[in-house]
């Protein structure tokens, strides 16, 4: 064969591939996944829009899509769950990539619904005072420009919006969505990935105190960063320890979990993987590490705080909300579906995080003196209670841990929203001091305020109240009295701190150079009515949502 | 060459990458740090394919590097902004907030 | 290794004309040399003064290099699929359109928003 033969053969064997070279095409369900298809479409529809629409037609396009996007979404998963998707159909699909289940259904559908709450309150203009004649929401004019800066004047006086906002709501939801559902190590990495990189960018873009906003930003993006590779180190360990990082499988192809537990049929050369216990201990360890950055929980907690403060109020209520729902629903699913086998090694070092994550987030609490700081202590001292949960390695865990992040994300959904109104001429009092005798002065605001504080605080009748009975119970019935036990005094020390709030708004007279209450849209109204509605419901009729979320609480294996 | 000497190479890299982040002020250079020790978990995903001789592992690294580069978008964006208004990229001004 | 051999010889046909360019070039061109011809060449702009103190430059090269950095990794994507195209049949080329179909959004946005433009 002369030389230019074989090159010409080299370019042209695609042609004659016989039939069976043929790389089988792998098999998508569109349909069971087409909640988050939805939520991801729409949002790429948003940039689309960004691109093309005239700016002064852009926000209220915006908002169209971005809640039509998300009513869609959401009616696709309840047709799911209708279709028997969450129990008795419930399998894996996209060849074993994404899980739809149960637990994978119910937090889509609350994430879907938080985010379209938090969608209203990112639409929120009316608040801020009209600037330039233009209304005006949470946030920057020009994220790009520098704070105090004439290109800022400019944009301002322009009346320019960030309306970037609501497509990178969306991609946040869309990564959140898969989050909870992936079943592979891959995909928990991307979606991890795809939900936080627009959330580090819409903390950079609050309308007020900018720099400290920026600050936030770098932080939460220099740590989550951090945390992120230390997730994927621990996931290229045990890819190493498994030859896979699918969750489950078959004894022939096997996922991690069969590994793990000695079921499956390994090769010679995994079968000198599968000897090194090292390999699956670090790795496991580093990928819980790299969760538990996400949830909040102590030691990996020192971003929370400063990023909840700085970042714009509606965004930080999303995030505190909708992340950890994420982030929750996947870490049930890795210690309940791959490490099961593993739990005497994981159980006693996660007593220990949910122990001082409750003991901590409750004591600093305390301390502060700024609400959203405060909100940020109670919700690292909430993710502290929801490990209890977890902690149980039951169904009745799996379930009380879904119902307290519903009870819980819209509570704090309804307060970061609360805690927008209150404005000085410096933007949001968030200033505990300041709070002094809002009682008196807008008795409304402060009884709705109270009433998310007292369902933080666990009161009975709450929303708050039920979920922290659930888990409790969940927990005790698996053998963690010890643990109920701290809970519980964690639960009253920080009951202390709630309730010296209400004390303050209510029996403390209001300084005269006092903030002011706004008068909201009936945008942010509905997300804190929302909010109310959902604490009195789950309080006082918890039955119904502990019966749907024990029906959902079964993870496909 | 025995591939196991890869591992410890991954390894070494992503500690020095890990102290890096720790230890250096300038949120650019903590960053490259970041940087270093997704390129080491790729160094390990590569290795740990070799040995396992499956592909899995090398399909994870091109996701990885498509995921490091849009963190470095992200970052980088954050982190210019941050510089213009304070023209400082050290870390130790990010003191806004404290307790 | 034959069938290597068609490439050793392009390499060498490229090498050779190169080197035979660049000689010629050297001897026989006429040589005046001006400010611009001395500087150090940056892609046809203005080159940028010696940073003082630690390297500061414009704002626009991080964005430009931002967004090179983004559209040139997506195309990573491509390789394993250009690479047995065939075998994966109209299943990869759909999947393949779709994403490069979304790569093309965030490009009109960019477009759009003036993030191509050097001034």
């Amino acid at each position: 064969m002369s030389a230019t033969a074989v090159v010409h053969s080299l370019l042209t064997s695609a042609a004659a591939t016989p039939a069976a070279d043929r790389i089988p095409t792998p098999h998508i369900e569109y349909a069971q996944l087409s909640p988050v298809l939805i939520v991801l479409g729409t949002a790429t529809v948003g940039v689309l829009a960004e691109a093309f629409l005239p700016r002064r037609s852009r926000y209220w396009a915006q908002l169209g899509i971005t809640v039509v996007g998300l009513a869609a979404a959401f009616a696709a998963i309840i047709a799911l769950a209708a279709d028997g998707y969450a129990t008795t159909r419930a399998h894996i699909a996209a060849m074993g990539a994404v899980a739809v289940d149960g637990p994978a259904l119910f937090l889509q559908g609350t994430i879907v619904l938080i985010a379209l709450v938090a969608a209203f309150t990112f639409a929120e203009r009316r608040l801020d005072p009209v600037a330039h004649g233009n209304r005006v929401d949470s946030f920057a004019a020009q994220g790009s420009a520098v704070p105090g800066s004439p290109q800022e004047m400019k944009a301002v006086r322009a009346g320019f919006t960030t309306t970037e906002v609501f497509p990178l709501l969306l991609f946040a939801v869309g990564g959140m969505m898969i989050f909870p559902a992936a079943n592979d190590l891959l995909t928990l990495f991307v979606s991890l990935e795809v939900f936080s990189l627009p959330l580090y960018l819409l903390c950079a873009l609050a309308r007020r105190r900018r720099l400290m906003s920026q600050e936030a930003a770098v932080k939460y993006f220099l740590l989550g960063a951090f945390s992120s590779a230390f997730l994927l180190f621990g996931i290229a360990l045990l890819y190493g320890y498994a030859g896979t990082v699918a969750y489950t499988g078959t004894a022939t192809a096997p996922g991690i979990a069969q590994v793990i537990d000695g079921s499956a049929n390994l090769t010679p050369a995994l079968a000198n993987s599968t000897g090194n216990d090292a390999l699956l201990l670090i790795g496991g360890a580093m990928v819980i590490m790299g969760l538990l950055f996400k949830v909040g929980a102590v030691p990996f907690h020192q971003w929370t705080p400063d990023v909840y403060q700085g970042a714009p109020t509606p965004v930080t209520g999303f995030m505190a909300a909708a992340t950890k729902v994420a982030a929750f629903g996947a870490l049930l699913r890795l210690l309940y579906v791959v490490l099961p086998g593993m739990r005497w090694d994981w159980r006693p070092v996660m007593w220990g995080v949910a122990i001082v994550t409750m003991v901590i987030g409750a004591i600093v609490a305390v301390t502060q003196t700024d609400v959203k700081r405060l909100l940020a202590y109670s919700s690292i001292a909430h993710a502290g209670f929801l490990l209890a949960g977890v902690i149980a390695v039951s169904p009745s865990g799996v379930s009380s841990v879904l119902f307290y992040l519903v009870a819980y994300s819209f509570v704090t959904l309804g307060g970061f929203a609360v805690v927008t109104l209150v404005r000085d001429a410096g933007g949001e009092a968030t200033h505990l001091s300041k709070w002094a005798g809002l009682g008196r002065r807008s008795p409304l605001v402060a009884a709705v305020f109270a009433v998310f504080l007292l369902s933080f605080a666990g009161i009975p009748l709450t929303a708050g109240f039920a979920g922290k009975f659930a888990v409790f119970q969940a927990a005790a019935q698996a053998g963690a009295v010890p643990l109920v036990v701290i809970g519980v005094i964690a639960s009253a020390i920080a009951a202390f701190f709630y309730i010296r709030v209400i004390v303050m708004m209510f029996f403390s007279e209001p300084q005269p150079d006092g903030p002011t209450v706004a008068i909201p849209s009936p945008l942010t109204s509905s997300a804190i009515a929302i909010g109310v509605v959902v604490t009195l419901v789950l309080g006082v009729a918890p039955q119904y949502f502990l019966d749907l979320a024990g029906k959902a609480g079964v993870f496909v294996r | 060459m025995n591939p196991v000497y890869y591992l410890y190479l991954a390894a070494l890299l992503f500690t020095i990458g890990a102290a890096g982040v720790l230890v250096r002020k300038n949120a650019i250079i903590v960053f490259m740090c970041v940087e270093l020790m997704l390129n080491a978990c790729n160094l390990a995903f590569v290795t740990f394919s070799r040995l396992h001789g499956n592909l899995d592992g090398q399909i994870i690294a091109f996701f990885t590097m498509v995921v490091a580069a849009a963190e470095v978008v992200v970052g980088l964006a954050i982190i210019v902004t941050f510089f213009r208004s304070r023209h400082s990229a050290s870390v130790d001004d990010a003191d806004l907030m404290k307790l | 290794m034959n069938a290597y051999a068609p490439i050793l010889v392009l390499g060498g046909l490229g090498a050779g004309f190169a080197i035979f360019s660049v000689i010629t070039a050297s001897l026989t061109g006429p040589k005046r040399y001006n400010r611009a011809k001395l500087e150090a060449y940056e892609c046809g702009i203005e080159p940028t003064p010696q940073p003082a103190g630690g390297g500061r430059f414009p704002i626009k090269y991080y964005l430009t290099a931002m967004l090179f950095i983004v559209f040139d990794i997506e195309i990573v994507f491509l390789y394993p699929w250009a690479v047995s195209f065939d075998a994966l049949g109209l299943f990869g080329l759909v999947e393949m359109l779709l994403f490069v179909l979304t790569v093309f959004v965030a490009y009109a946005y960019v477009w759009r928003r003036g993030g191509l433009e050097w001034d």
